[in-house]
Order: C-alpha cells, then structure tokens, then sequence
C-alpha cells in the first residue's frame, strides 16, 4: 500500500518536473510571437477590464503602460507590445 | 541668342538647386523641430485616480456614504524612470481622512528588474497591491482583514523593493522582495484593548530592525490565465525599550524579541469559456499571521475580559474566495455588460486577546458596467460572528454574543 502511495507520487513529480522542463526548453518565441493584442487582452484582464485604446493619447499610453508594468510584473517585451498596440489603435 | 538661352537654363539649374538646398534646409529643421517635441515628450506628467460614493442601508440605518477618492499622479521621464503617488481622501467615523497611500519611484533597470523606493504598496498578497481601487474592487467594500479599519496586513509602508517578470518558457515568474520599516507592536499603553495587534502606520520606525518580505507568482500557462502567488514577511515589531520604564511593577516587561511571521497563499483565474459564453474570474487569498507570546498589561478592571498581566496565543488568519461571471460573449448589449459577483470571507483574530473577534461574511452583488472602468455596484452583504466591540465588552470567553448584520449596498465607481 505504501509502495503504491510512493509510486504515485513519483509519477505526479515527474510528470511536474517534465511540465516544467517542457515550458522551460519550449521557444520563448511562442511568447515572442504574440501581437500586442493578444498581451493587451491577457494581461490587462488578470486585475481589471481591458481599456479601450482611443481613451487616451499615445504619450498617456506610454504613462499608463509603464505604471503597470512595474505594477503587474510585464517584462519590457510584453510591455513595449502593449504600448504599440495601443498607440495604433487610438 | 543660343548663349542667351544657355544663360537662363544655367540660372534656372542654379535657382531650382537653391530652392531644392533651401526647402531641405526648412525640412531638416521641421524635422529638428519634431524631435525636439518628442523629447519633450520623454517627460510626462498625468492625472488619474479612482473614486466611489453609495448607500448602506441595514434595517436600523440608511447612509450616503462616500467611501474614497483617490487622485494618483503619474510622472513618466523617458521609458524607465516612474513616479506615482495616491492620496486618499474619503469620510471614516464621521471624520474626513486625508493620507497618503502610496508615494514612490520606479526605475527599470534591465528587463524583469525594477528598483522602487518609497511609500510602497506592500507585495503582500494580491488584493491590497492590485485589486483595492474602487474601480477594480467588483464589490464595494474589501474582503474580512484585508480593509484599512483594523486590518491584519500591510498595506503601504515605506521602504525599498526589487520586483520584475521572468519569462520561463511559456510560463513566467513575477517576483517582489522588499525591505520596509515594519509594524508596530501595540503594547496597550495607549489603547488597552488593543494591546497585541499590529499597526502599520508606524513610519517612524519605533525600532532599528526592518520587516523583510517576497512575493513569487507563478503563472503556469502561456496565456497568463491562471497566476499562484506565496507572499512571506517578517518582523520585529517591539521598541527596544520597555514601555513600562516608568512602572516599577512592570518594568521588566518588553517587547524587543517579539517576532512577526505572516504568510499569504493567493490564487487568481480569468477565463473566457465559450461553452457559457462569458468570463469567469476566481480569486482568493488566504493569510495567517503568528506573533510570537508575550505578556501584556491591563490595569483596567472595569469589566474587562482580563486584568493585571496576561497573555494570549496571538495567532490571526483571514480568507477569501470571490467568483465573479459576466456574459461577455453574448449578443444583447445590456446583457453583456451585466456581471454576477459572490464573495465569502473570514476574519479570526486571537482567542484570549481584547479584540478578539470571529467574523465570517458572505456577499452577493450584479454590477452593471457602463464603461471598461465605470461601475454600478449592487450588492447585499450578511456578516455574522463576534465583532471585536461584543468580546471586549464581555466579562468571559465563553459568553461572548454573536450578532448577524445585513446590509444592502448601491455604489458607482469610477476609474479616472
């Protein structure tokens, strides 16, 4: 009974451990790939209501988009995304 | 009449290069012009903020209330350097408050790492950093323990931090470590029934040690839909000196080696699933805060719960579970902007303390969003358990009332 408990919980780690090691070695690219549309809808919705783009000008969406990144953590990719995104939608 | 000709076409080669030299000159100084604008662009300054105004109403009470408004400045210079601040304004006890939430400046320093110092909003958890404002909040008051009256948590305090997102793979890490002045241990010379909390509000630190703390958010899925986060923070919130110097019974109590370990699980998860045609968004957060024993003072002995010098397990935790659906993908455009919110939360502060209180709360509300960031909050709440005024007005532990409130509440809020 004991080996059996054991056993799955070799199983469940490993399968853990091969999830993680897939995320790790697959293509940063895949995030790489993504149009700021996509990055604007994903992250802005985590916390609150995605913003509407004409709602502010280009150099207040340089302002807002900043805040949040060292608010919610964006790395300078997703946040240099965002921007132009919103810059050529407003 | 052939060198006359050759004349003309030579002065108007000439003129036509001088008026081209010329409309370049004029087109390399708009162009220096624009730059110049765009420099000054590089440095911006903007207003924004959030606010909110409602009515309680219970069965005994019915109130306007004004719950906060929040002006926040913003002041970008160039893409790396930030500086916001938060003032909150809003009525509390029928006093009108005026603070500074936070007041702070961020500098990117390379990509995932960013330096901020300052008045910061704590990294404790998710809900006081991220989803606090009125307009975020998808109901109008906070979750039990995680609100500014009394709250078990820190909320903003003054300090340095280090925080950023690591990209792994197709997940990321979102990370914060930080060293703040701390909390304050009340030893209940100034409000007897306190003695044992914590204040945050101590930003004259009381002492020379800081509170240390972190938090790691892992967002396992590429799309960033489901994030867990474990925030960790310590502190020695005792004066160095005894408070009781001047008492010669108690002189010998002091608080120095009290220590503060508080620790947060929180879980976020955001999803559009067709099949229901809507977002469905869950968040919770559990706390628990251990401080270790000491011995407190109540020389009280009007009817208090304890008198003389006594000590309790001062061990407080707080939960909350919030799920939240709005129809977004469906064609009727009220419809769509209709959002169905749930909320439990408890609040259990130490057994043996004078605030000693047990409450466990359950809120239901429909917002209607009339904007991305302009909300119309409906919502009816039942708290019930021990409020902290019954149990330090009972003369036992075991006979302490439990009471039930309930209360209806209609706010707007707004995003600025």
């Amino acid at each position: 009974m004991e080996n059996k408990k054991n056993r799955i919980v070799y199983i469940v780690l490993i399968i853990l451990f091969a999830y993680f090691l897939e995320n790790c070695t697959t293509a940063k690219d895949t995030i790489a790939k993504k149009t700021g549309t996509q990055l604007w809808s994903e992250n802005c919705i985590r916390c609150h209501n995605i913003p509407t783009p004409v709602d502010f000008s280009d150099p207040q969406w340089q302002t807002i988009v900043l805040h949040m990144q060292v608010r919610a953590n964006l790395t300078a990719i997703e946040a240099e995304k965002i921007v132009d995104f919103m810059k050529n939608s407003n | 009449m052939r060198q006359k000709i050759i004349l003309i076409l030579f002065f108007i080669g000439i003129s036509t290069t001088y008026a081209q030299t010329s409309i370049q000159e004029q087109l390399d100084s708009i162009k220096g012009e624009i730059s110049t604008l765009k420099k000054v662009e590089n440095s911006h300054f903007m207003l924004r903020g959030f606010a909110q105004f409602g009515l309680d109403a219970s069965s005994d009470n019915v109130s306007f209330n004004m719950t906060s408004f929040n002006p926040i400045l913003l002041w970008r210079l160039g893409n790396k350097f930030l500086f916001e601040s938060e003032i909150e304004m809003e009525y509390m006890d029928n006093q009108y408050n005026l603070s500074l939430g936070y007041a702070n400046a961020s500098y990117l320093v390379a990509n995932g790492i960013t330096i901020k110092v300052g008045k910061i909003l704590v990294p404790f958890g998710v809900f006081g950093e991220k989803l606090h404002p009125s307009w975020v909040n998808k109901l109008s008051d906070a979750p039990l323990g995680l609100g500014h009256d009394n709250g078990m948590l820190p909320m903003a305090d003054i300090g340095v931090e280090i925080r950023g997102g690591v990209q792994l793979g197709l997940s990321k890490l979102s990370y914060s470590v930080y060293t703040v002045n701390g909390p304050r241990l009340k030893d209940g010379t100034a409000s007897q029934t306190e003695a044992g909390m914590l204040s945050y509000e101590n930003f004259n630190d009381n002492n020379k040690n800081k509170a240390i703390g972190s938090r790691l958010g892992f967002l396992p899925f590429s799309n960033s839909c489901l994030e867990i986060g474990f925030s960790a923070y310590y502190a020695k919130p005792g004066a160095a000196t005894s408070p009781f110097a001047n008492d010669t019974v108690n002189m010998d109590i002091n608080y120095k080696d009290v220590k503060a370990v508080l620790s947060a699980i929180d879980f976020s998860f955001v999803k559009t699933f067709t099949p229901i045609s809507g977002l469905i968004d869950i968040k919770s957060q559990y706390n628990n805060s251990a401080i270790s024993d000491a011995t407190y003072v109540n020389p009280d002995t009007t009817g208090m719960i304890k008198t003389g010098r006594y000590t309790f397990k001062n061990n407080s935790n707080a939960f909350y579970l919030q799920v939240a659906y709005r129809p977004t993908l469906v064609n009727n455009k009220i419809l769509k902007n209709v959002e169905f919110v749930g909320r439990y939360s408890n609040y259990n502060m130490p057994l043996g303390s004078l605030w000693y209180s047990q409450q466990s709360q359950l809120s239901y509300g429909i917002n209607y969003w009339f904007s991305w960031r302009t909300v119309l909050k409906l919502g009816y709440q039942t708290t019930s358990g021990v409020p902290a005024a019954m149990s330090m007005n009972s003369n036992t532990n075991m006979n302490m009332a439990t009471n039930t409130v309930n209360i209806f509440q209609i706010y707007l809020a707004t995003g600025l």
